[in-house]
């Protein structure tokens, strides 16, 4: 009884340090998404400083476009996802343990059931889309089926259950969306200079010295904007263990799937669009972690093994 | 522009108005959401208790056939059925949850016993039987977890602050109101007979 209440109290400590560590990423995700805008904004500002206002205008009507095409391809996310991959529908009875592990997921987390299919592969990976809870869709690969036990299984689960509660796939979309208009606005820029080079010379002193902070801008901004949307990215990975453990309440079994994924070296072969949504690396090559949608797995271990 | 200048202090009291209106619409519905919750992950955990309630008469059927002479364990399980069908009945949450959990011990027993009985063991009735009623006993398990973390998050919204200025009183004789669950002891590995 003693070891009972003793266990009790330790999980209820654990309790409120992993829901810290949810609301703490998610702050520092918003921080990062205003700076992405802040760019955004200056940038624009800035070129429309060293052009006419017509040229802003122009950049509007394509950051409009954009959105509107990043809006149709977020609409129908699951039904291009699962078909890039060659995803199946699961087998309510073949596939009996991933429903059970899905459905005890979408109980612990209060969401409805999400649909279930299954992709080819022998790696270790998983990924969700859909375009909000009620519409969600959870995919697993073979290799996931094969090598991991029940509790790993949940956790991984448990991983994309909590990228569906935080609402990720729309993040990760809206992100998309203003660092392509901040690299649109860039090449515009870029290109209107070797177009629009002959009638600068009638223009006031004042512009040449915008022209040239713009240039330095529309160089930079793409570069700057596109590492801060990657990490991003790592801090929602982090969030989505953090839910996980939340869902299952058993740190083990994600650091167990992680780890055996670590070891796994069967690569991945997904369209490049959709890599970034999956459970870990795809690729599994070493780039210096600056430049990868994911923390490694050593350090989302470590980010598990506190809690 | 002396009378413009008139309408700008009405202007900045509309403002902060609405604003404070939309933040207490923000929370009422927010305050609501989370009482739901809580009733629905408590329907959740009695969907799951009479899942397995509905599976016991099959079992002990089933059992019957190969261990005739277990009539005590059988008795118990069949007792703790009959308790939890009148738990439901009477509606009471506690009488409910203790019913689930006689049920499940007598069951573990059931299962214990049910080792003896290689021909039991190998009955595809049997093993299915024990497969539903293993992942049932999990789906419970998350159930009383969602239960008890939708208490928390509706307890903490309404009093924490600034939702505790939000919350009327009908928010507030409700917060409390709801008694946690002791969780279920989960093993780490479940062993898959």
């Amino acid at each position: 009884m003693v070891k009972k209440e003793k266990s009790k109290q330790e999980e209820k400590e654990k309790h409120i340090d992993f829901r810290d560590q949810i609301s703490r990423n998610k702050t520092k995700s918003v921080f990062l998404l205003i700076f992405v805008f802040i760019v955004l904004i200056v940038l624009g500002y800035v070129i429309a400083l060293a052009f006419q206002l017509a040229v802003f205008g122009l950049l509007i009507i394509a950051t409009l476009f954009s959105i509107f095409y990043v809006w149709i391809t977020y609409a129908f996310c699951d039904k291009i996802a699962l078909a890039s991959v060659g995803a199946k529908a699961a087998d309510k009875i073949m596939h009996r343990s991933l429903y059970d592990a899905v459905e005890n997921m979408s109980i612990a987390s209060q969401l409805p059931m999400p649909r279930v299919f299954i992709m080819p592969g022998k790696q270790i990976n998983a990924f969700a889309t859909g375009k909000d809870p009620k519409s969600s869709v959870i995919c697993v690969t073979e290799g996931c089926l094969e090598k991991l036990n029940k509790p790993e299984l949940e956790g991984v689960i448990g991983h994309e259950m909590s990228h569906i509660a935080n609402y990720d796939i729309r993040f990760v979309t809206i992100t998309a969306v203003v660092v392509g208009a901040i690299s649109i606005f860039s090449q515009m820029f870029l290109r209107s200079l070797w177009f629009g080079g002959g009638r600068s010379s009638n223009r006031e002193g004042g512009n040449v010295i915008f022209l040239v902070i713009a240039l330095v801008l529309a160089i930079l901004a793409p570069i700057i904007v596109k590492l801060v949307q990657l990490a991003i990215s790592r801090k929602r990975e982090y969030v989505a263990d953090a839910g996980a453990v939340e869902f299952t309440r058993y740190p083990p079994g994600l650091i167990n799937a992680l780890k055996k994924i670590e070891k796994d070296h069967e690569p991945l072969k997904v369209p490049g669009a959709v890599a970034p949504m999956f459970f870990s690396d795809t690729t599994k090559q070493r780039l210096a972690e600056m430049f990868q949608t994911h923390p490694s797995v050593e350090k989302r271990i470590k980010a598990l093994g506190a809690m | 522009m002396a009378l413009w200048a008139l309408f700008i202090p009405l202007i900045i009291i509309a403002v902060i108005v609405v604003i404070i209106l939309l933040v207490w619409v923000g929370y009422y519905n927010r305050f609501v959401v989370l009482s739901n919750r809580i009733k629905n992950s408590l329907s959740q955990i009695d969907v799951q208790l009479k899942k397995r309630a509905d599976l016991v008469p099959n079992l002990v059927e089933t059992v019957k056939g190969y261990a005739k002479h277990e009539a005590k364990i059988m008795k118990e399980v069949s007792d703790a059925r009959k308790m939890l069908v009148n738990a439901n009945a009477s509606g009471k949450m506690d009488s409910r949850i203790k019913a689930g959990d006689a049920l499940q011990g007598a069951l573990g027993r059931l299962f214990a016993i049910a080792e003896n009985y290689p021909n039991l063991k190998a009955n595809e009735n049997f093993l299915q039987l024990q497969t539903e009623l293993s992942s049932i006993e999990d789906k419970i398990a998350y159930a009383r977890q969602a239960y008890n973390d939708s208490i928390m998050s509706f307890d903490n919204a309404i009093q924490v602050f600034p939702g505790n200025i939000f919350a009327g009183q009908k928010f507030k004789s409700q917060a409390g109101k709801y008694i946690q669950i002791p969780e279920a002891e989960r093993a780490p590995v479940k062993v898959k007979f």
